[in-house]
């Protein structure tokens, strides 16, 4: 009874962050409470705005591969991708089939290790301190996959302008192959463990909920999207490299909420496992693995992907020098931060981390 | 690749219905080897913005994203431009236009396009602040990156690094410090640092406390 003349009595502010909330990236929030329910939040951002897009603009077009990997380690394949679809569009350069299935493993390879990092960050946060270390451990075979593959476990270097910069052969693909199977079967444990432990749905169930006409409304993207069942992904939508050519399947969950967010990207981790599978049986063995130092005409083109947040959009705009005029890049998190307004509405302060950890956020990708 | 086509193809159609045999100029279409349609709208008029804008609503587009950028890539040139940026299922949009007087090349005020797309709120607020470029009826006007104190269109001016971390920030690193440490910031030490860059601290200075020594004597 006390308490609860307690939460009644006062409306006050609370200051959360800039440090440590969810992520280890700066974020700062001003939460407008009223005893422990969030009214109204107002975000601040701009803690590590890096000038990226400037600096894309005193660089060559070779140069901003290697910078627009440095965006953001978790997507750091996506970005140098789109990048290069991106020229490659003005340009009217083809990528051969074998660079094509070779963009795809790398993407699929990273959405895998950056899904199962944030649904391990939210055991992490409600306290499931052995699920989170169990997930990441899970995760680490990915890590490892990419260590070895690539040489590299976060910026993998796989991209350049007309196709990529690395090879495979068929040791590694085993080793690749065993790999995902081991992944695949510890991935069904663990969805099974989210989709039914008692005291993880009641700690994300009905949290920082989110309408299918908020989501239109506010343009997200991504499992943010999805898991309030608003089937959108750029890989069947406007599908680019062959992945019209594979099968799987757009996951979709009806929740709205943060439970249902973290279900979408666990099952489309699933999904990830299935593209690579489909890729290591029939990945073609012809063709070069990129264009020499092509030549970039004076115009403009876009491109879009879907990298593991969501759809990421680069516009690319030349004077017909070596270097863009004008460089910009629109992350997925960038969207779904201004929902979090909707998401927060009526929360509890306790849950404030855990939703904003849902939308997968990404600070160094949303300021860049 | 036709699949691409096929499924592209109703879209393209609705977008061609809604743009042409209007006063809009014609819509340039590009593609790719995935076979993804691009289309291109140049505005030459500031006011057929927000009729653009209402037709790309009718047409449920998506807000992808605002960019905004100098025509020209010289620092002193005052001519902007906007390439708003839609999603219509596979086809993506691209709405251009030049915010300037074409004969005094004066900056033009445009209106925000809120009041059609919800998302453009962040996008324009990033655009004020980094080009300098006024949004009439913005819902909410404030930074959204950089600090009030740094003077807006920071991305058309170039700041050389050595101005950036070197004179500047030990200076000010260090005037902070003697002012924690003594309450004030010595003449001599003022002197003897020379900043090449901005200066940031005179407010702090002037509200400095006098020394303690001065005020007994």
């Amino acid at each position: 009874m006390e308490t609860k003349q307690l939460n009644e009595t006062k409306s006050f502010s609370l200051p959360l962050g800039p440090i440590h909330v969810a992520l280890e990236e700066p974020m700062y929030f001003k939460l407008d409470l009223e005893g422990e329910k969030v009214k109204h939040v107002d975000v601040t951002s701009g803690h590590v705005h890096r000038g990226m897009e400037l600096i894309a603009t005193k660089r060559n077009f070779f140069q901003n591969v290697v910078l627009t990997e440095r965006v953001c380690s978790l997507c750091s394949n996506s970005h140098p991708l789109t990048y290069c679809l991106a020229v490659e569009n003005l340009a009217g350069i083809e990528v051969t089939r074998r660079a094509q299935a070779l963009r795809i493993l790398a993407e699929e390879i990273k959405r895998v290790a950056s899904h199962l990092f944030n649904v391990a960050i939210l055991a992490h946060i409600i306290g499931y301190k052995s699920l989170f270390m169990h997930v990441m451990e899970v995760r680490e075979i990915m890590q490892d996959v990419k260590e070895t593959i690539y040489g590299n476990r976060m910026n993998i270097g796989a991209n350049c302008i007309g196709g990529v910069k690395y090879s495979i052969n068929n040791e590694l693909l085993d080793f690749a192959e065993k790999s995902i199977n081991r992944t695949e079967g510890h991935i069904k444990e663990i969805i099974d463990i989210y989709a039914t432990d008692k005291m993880l749905l009641k700690r994300t169930t009905n949290v920082g909920s989110i309408s299918a006409e908020d989501v239109i409304k506010f343009g997200l993207v991504g499992p943010v999207a999805r898991g309030s069942n608003v089937a959108i992904d750029t890989r069947r939508d406007a599908p680019y490299l062959l992945y019209n050519e594979l099968d799987f399947d757009v996951i979709t969950e009806t929740g709205c909420d943060v439970h249902a967010r973290a279900m979408v990207r666990l099952r489309e981790t699933i999904e990830s496992i299935k593209i690579i599978k489909q890729l290591i049986h029939n990945i073609p063995e012809e063709g070069e693995l990129a264009v020499l130092l092509p030549h970039i005409p004076a115009g403009e083109a876009m491109a879009r992907s879907e990298a593991p947040r969501g759809e990421l959009f680069y516009y690319v705009h030349t004077d017909g020098t070596d270097m863009p005029l004008r460089l910009k890049w629109r992350v997925p998190s960038y969207n779904n931060w201004d929902a979090l307004s909707v998401m927060m509405k009526d929360c509890e302060v306790a849950d404030v981390s855990l939703i904003v950890n849902s939308i997968d956020p990404c600070v160094s990708c949303t300021e860049r | 690749m036709n699949q691409n086509l096929n499924n592209a193809q109703e879209t393209i159609d609705r977008i061609k219905d809604a743009f042409e045999n209007t006063d809009f100029p014609k819509l340039t279409w590009t593609t790719n080897h995935y076979h993804n349609y691009y289309a291109w709208l140049k505005l030459e008029n500031a006011a057929d913005l927000t009729k653009a804008m209402e037709v790309l609503q009718s047409l449920h587009a998506r807000l992808c994203t605002i960019t905004a950028y100098a025509e020209d890539r010289s620092l002193e040139a005052k001519q902007r431009a906007i390439a708003y940026h839609f999603a219509i299922q596979s086809v993506l949009f691209c709405v251009t236009i030049q915010i300037y007087d074409k004969e005094t090349l004066e900056p033009l005020e445009i209106p925000s396009i809120t009041p059609y797309f919800r998302n453009a709120d962040w996008n324009e607020r990033e655009f004020m602040e980094m080009y300098n470029i006024k949004i009439i009826n913005h819902p909410n006007p404030k930074r959204l990156f950089l600090d009030e104190r740094l003077d807006a269109g920071i991305m058309t001016k170039l700041i050389p690094f050595s101005s950036m971390v070197h004179g500047t920030g030990s200076k000010d690193l260090w005037e902070q410090v003697m002012l924690e440490k003594i309450g004030y910031v010595p003449e001599t030490f003022k002197n003897e640092l020379k900043e090449p860059g901005f200066t940031k601290v005179e407010e702090t200075k002037q509200q400095a406390p006098k020394p303690q020594t001065e005020e007994k004597e």
